[in-house]
């Protein structure tokens, strides 16, 4: 597969460095015929085909001198390509003449030290004549030119030591020098490649298969004491490799590959311990690791920021991360790249396929407008209130949630009343008791509602949601936020507005521009904007988040994400844009564990808690709590041990705990202390600056309320599809009740499967996911909008939708046969034109 | 480290001239620098594997016990329970059946019983459990060759 003797090193980036050239001067030869007059050169230079610098023009000269710095990443292998071309405002600039400086003969002769270093080197004209001399000086490098080995040429290697025409056997040794192989044939010999093709789907099982095999395991160590993979799964050995998917590569763990070894990265040193066993320093970082540093993949490349700190720019995406890439974490990425991939398409189906055909006015208020006749104030002491014009009468209570509601009277002797901040609670006259529990909420007509919940339960929730709504809308802001951000670089553009903003600024109502496309956002747009950003939240190579166990996409914070410098910044972003979500009731595609918002609603966290994110560590607790553990010889203190990128680190769960044995008598506060140490480690900053962001947009005390379950009902919505809740909330225009088409349409609802119900719910909402309170909570781009039937057209048209208004168009058809066809094929002409 | 203590007590307990796995699991190292890292020879009594001795690697995670170890083979074997690259399926320190109060020494017992009976209903190699249950003399003899070809010498006494 990997063809080892074909120039390894040509097969990774070596790592790279900075040089600063001095472009001084250059002397030009007399301009034959195709200059006129003198020339008006200026000089471009490029490093192994990335895009190139450029210097000033010197106005008519033959001698220009510029005297300009250009800092420069390059490695030992790197080339510099140099052109001076003439300025020309009419034509395309001219090339005067050109020149390839290879730094590895150089560096040999100077022993991998550059400190103003002079060169003149010669210019050549496209015929191969002289063109003149240009001078340059090099200045800063400084390699250890043992870990580069001169590399094998696949041709005869020229010996061309200081002579500086272009050397077209030189590997490229950056990826981007794919494209600099062009020039190299203006020599009339075309270049040899000693590369594969370039990587062309980035992070795909492909571009993996490429990542050179991992090299013979050093000593299998836990890596206890020594800093490691940034990973908390054990470090992988040899072994595990056949998990991960690249067993087709991976060396078995007795035999020795043969193979030569790569130099190691700079700043990187191998040494052995006292027991003799191999291990690696990273003077870049200050860490040591068992493991070799494995040559980064191809298309990656490394670079140091302006702060000094060490990133990873992967050319093959466009993107950059603070983790060094290995197999793990392009598996990660790769598998999370596909995931969402998977959750486009899937939604893509309905998003462009109706334009948003709204020309309404825009509303401020995120609940929309408010029903003829009534008017919102705020009395002297800044509450709100609602003026009814129409029947002169006023109310705390907002029409708009109250109608979703619908209550039912209160008994006798109760009232209904607001505190301060907006929160309904209830007098009871009879007993002088006060309560913010609904007294309504006795046995209902049915024993479940809507979402299979007691109804009593589910009352209450609604009634919950009423409050935060409430408070969400008595809160808003006048005015609108623009959020403009581009698809190419949605995290980051995304990240950058949403920090820069104040935080009310984000209770306003939101309007979202996509760089370079048209349209207005009635919340068509605001909602693609927060699917989409929900995903990049767990994009692995902003090492934020990760997967709390692997067969659910539960989200939890991950405890090596310190490895990003600004991971709290971003840990902020986060919290204000999940706000930001249940604030303007939008939803997030990927939520997160129910520990997870347990701890957002500051709830104590049980033994039981854990059984979902990690089942082996509460199988264990619950071992201890459930046996008699004074004679089995756990050797267990109170004090507890936990490993983040590769260094393990003690904690005592109370002070002197490292010396308080565990005992029967004391176990019950031991497993209260790991449980709650469990959910905490390594993730208490960043779940703080989460709490921080998100407080300043919503306060948390507004969700006081709410269980885990409602808080992630509220932010991902619902997904099983309830079809008599789905028909007792649906609504009709131009047709009735008992229409016969409307009867074939739920008759036809009842026989689908769940998957069909979701793609018709798609069809005519744009979503498959479903609000909170299930359909009568159905939002459209104007706060709620109910599920609609229309009659539209005639039997000949195919059924229409119009998603911002939950609207189905459907033609009065003659037969049930008949609108089931038309039906189905509208939804599956939808998606079929939604994947192309 | 919390595993520290527990690891401790338990090492000392195998070396002792009283543990029951004394003949059977010796030269037990552990590096100074890392205790959660346990190397031995497993010697089996039971043909054809009582031609040679095997060397093992016991890991323990950092958050032993509340985590189980792992155990690899780093000498070849010819076995149907374990893979070519050295790992056994044990079910004691599968994560079902994983309790805190498991000891190594039960945990290496249950593996020398596993290496002196194979269970060829439960294979990591296929081909050798087939060869097992269908023509046991020859995966005897196949498997002797293999020991004396690969396998450690047995300690002389």
């Amino acid at each position: 597969m990997l063809v080892m003797g074909e120039t390894p090193a040509a097969v990774t980036t070596p790592q790279l460095s900075q040089l600063v050239v001095t472009v001084s001067s250059a002397r030009l030869s007399t301009p034959g015929g195709l200059f006129s007059s003198k020339p008006d050169p200026y000089l471009e230079l490029s490093v192994d085909g990335q895009p190139p610098r450029k210097t000033d023009v010197c106005r008519k000269t033959l001698n220009p001198k510029w005297d300009e710095h250009f800092t420069i990443l390059v490695t030992p292998y790197s080339k510099l390509d140099l052109k001076v071309l003439s300025s020309n405002s009419l034509r395309t600039d001219s090339i005067i003449g050109h020149s390839v400086i290879e730094l590895y003969p150089i560096l040999e002769k100077e022993n991998g030290k550059l400190k103003n270093y002079t060169l003149t080197v010669e210019l050549k004209a496209e015929g191969r004549n002289k063109a003149g001399d240009l001078t340059l000086i090099l200045d800063g490098l400084d390699v250890n030119m043992r870990q580069y080995p001169r590399r094998q040429q696949n041709g005869p290697r020229q010996a061309n030591g200081l002579s500086t025409t272009a050397s077209p056997n030189v590997s490229p040794s950056s990826p981007l020098s794919e494209t600099s192989l062009t020039p190299q044939s203006q020599n009339g010999r075309p270049a040899p490649n000693p590369r594969r093709p370039a990587p062309r789907a980035p992070g795909a099982p492909n571009a993996l298969r490429r990542t050179p095999p991992p090299l013979p395991p050093p000593p299998i160590n836990a890596s206890s004491t020594t800093p490691a993979a940034p990973s908390t799964a054990p470090p992988p050995r040899p072994s595990d490799a056949t998990n991960s998917g690249v067993a087709t590569i991976a060396p078995g763990t007795t035999a020795q590959v043969d193979a030569p070894l790569e130099p190691l990265p700079p700043g990187w040193e191998m040494r052995t311990d006292p027991l003799g066993r191999t291990y690696y320093v990273d003077h870049n970082t200050r860490t040591t690791s068992w493991e070799r540093p494995q040559p980064l993949p191809p298309g990656w490349e490394r670079r140091v920021d302006d702060r000094g700190r060490v990133y990873y720019v992967d050319h093959n995406t466009r993107t950059t991360t603070w983790q060094r890439p290995n197999t793990e974490s392009l598996n990660n990425y790769a598998n999370w790249q596909e995931w969402r991939g998977n959750r486009t398409l899937e939604q893509f189906g309905q998003r462009f396929l109706y334009p948003q055909q709204q020309s309404q006015a825009q509303e401020n208020d995120p609940n929309g407008p408010l029903p003829a006749g009534w008017e919102r104030r705020v009395d002297s002491n800044n509450r709100v209130y609602f003026v009814n014009h129409s029947n002169r009468t006023t109310q705390w209570e907002d029409p708009r949630t109250q109608g979703i509601m619908q209550e039912d009277p209160l008994p006798e002797g109760w009232e209904m009343r607001y505190t301060a901040e907006g929160v309904r609670y209830f007098v009871d006259h009879n007993t002088r008791t006060t309560t913010f529990q609904d007294p309504r909420g006795g046995p209902q007509k049915g024993p479940k509602g809507a979402y299979g919940v007691p109804i009593q339960y589910e009352r209450s929730f609604r009634w919950k949601l009423g409050q935060f709504r409430y408070l969400c809308h008595s809160n808003s802001l006048p005015g609108h936020v623009k959020i403009t951000v581009s698809r190419d670089n949605l995290f980051e553009d995304s990240f950058a507005q949403i920090m820069r903003l104040q935080p009310f600024d984000l209770r306003r109502r939101l309007y979202i521009i996509f760089k370079g496309e048209e349209g207005l956002d009635y919340g068509g747009l605001a909602r693609e904007w927060f699917f989409h950003v929900s995903h990049e939240v767990l994009n692995p190579m902003y090492c934020l988040f990760e997967y709390a166990s692997t067969n659910n996409y539960s989200l939890q914070i991950n405890p090596a994400s310190s490895i990003n410098p600004d991971h709290l910044q971003y840990f902020k972003f986060i919290g204000r844009f999940i706000a930001m979500a249940l604030y303007h009731g939008k939803f997030i595609d990927s939520g997160f564990t129910l520990p997870f918002y347990k701890r957002m609603l500051n709830k104590k966290l049980v033994i039981k808690d854990l059984e979902s994110i990690d089942p082996e560590y509460y199988q264990s607790l619950l071992w201890i709590k459930e046996n008699n553990i004074d004679e089995c010889g756990l050797e267990l203190f109170f004090c507890a041990d936990f490993e983040v990128l590769g260094k393990v680190e003690q904690h005592e769960l109370k002070p002197g705990g490292s010396e308080i044995r565990v005992t029967e008598e004391n176990k019950e506060e031991y497993i209260n202390l790991m449980t709650n140490w469990r959910f905490t480690r390594g993730v208490e900053e960043q779940t703080k600056a989460f709490l921080e962001g998100f407080n300043e947009v919503v306060p948390l005390q507004w969700l006081q309320y709410f269980d885990e379950r409602e808080l992630e009902l509220m932010l991902c919505g619902m997904q099983e599809i309830d079809v008599d809740d789905w028909e007792r909330n649906t609504i009709y225009r131009h047709y009735q009740r008992s229409s016969k088409q409307v009867v074939w349409f739920w008759k036809m609802v009842r026989e689908i499967d769940n998957e069909k119900r979701t793609r018709l719910l798609q069809f005519v909402t744009g979503t498959c996911r479903l609000p909170v309170g299930g359909f009568a909570e159905l939002m459209g781009s104007n706060g709620p909008q109910r599920f609609c039937i229309e009659k539209v057209g005639k039997e000949t048209w195919l059924p229409r939708s119009h998603t911002c208004f939950n609207r189905l168009d459907l033609p009065p058809y003659r037969s049930y046969e008949q609108l089931v066809e038309k039906l189905n094929y509208a939804i599956e002409e939808t998606e079929g034109f939604g994947q192309e | 480290m919390a595993a520290t203590r527990r690891l401790q007590k338990e090492l000392s307990d195998l070396k002792s001239p009283n543990c029951a796995l004394r003949k059977l699991f010796r030269d037990i190292t552990v590096d100074e620098s890392n205790i959660l890292l346990w190397h031995g020879l497993i010697v089996p009594e039971n043909p054809p594997y009582n031609k040679g001795a095997f060397k093992i690697e016991i890991s323990f995670p950092a958050e032993y016990p509340f985590k189980p170890p792992k155990v690899v083979f780093k000498t070849k074997i010819y076995h149907p329970n374990v893979d070519e690259k050295g790992q056994v399926c044990l079910p004691i320190i599968n994560a079902e059946n994983w309790k805190p109060a498991t000891k190594t020494d039960q945990v290496v017992s249950s593996l020398i019983a596993l290496i002196n009976d194979p269970e060829p209903e439960h294979p990591l190699r296929a081909d050798l459990a087939e060869e097992y249950t269908k023509d046991r003399k020859k995966y005897m003899k196949n498997a002797e060759e293999h020991t004396k070809k690969f396998s450690e010498k047995r300690p002389a006494d």
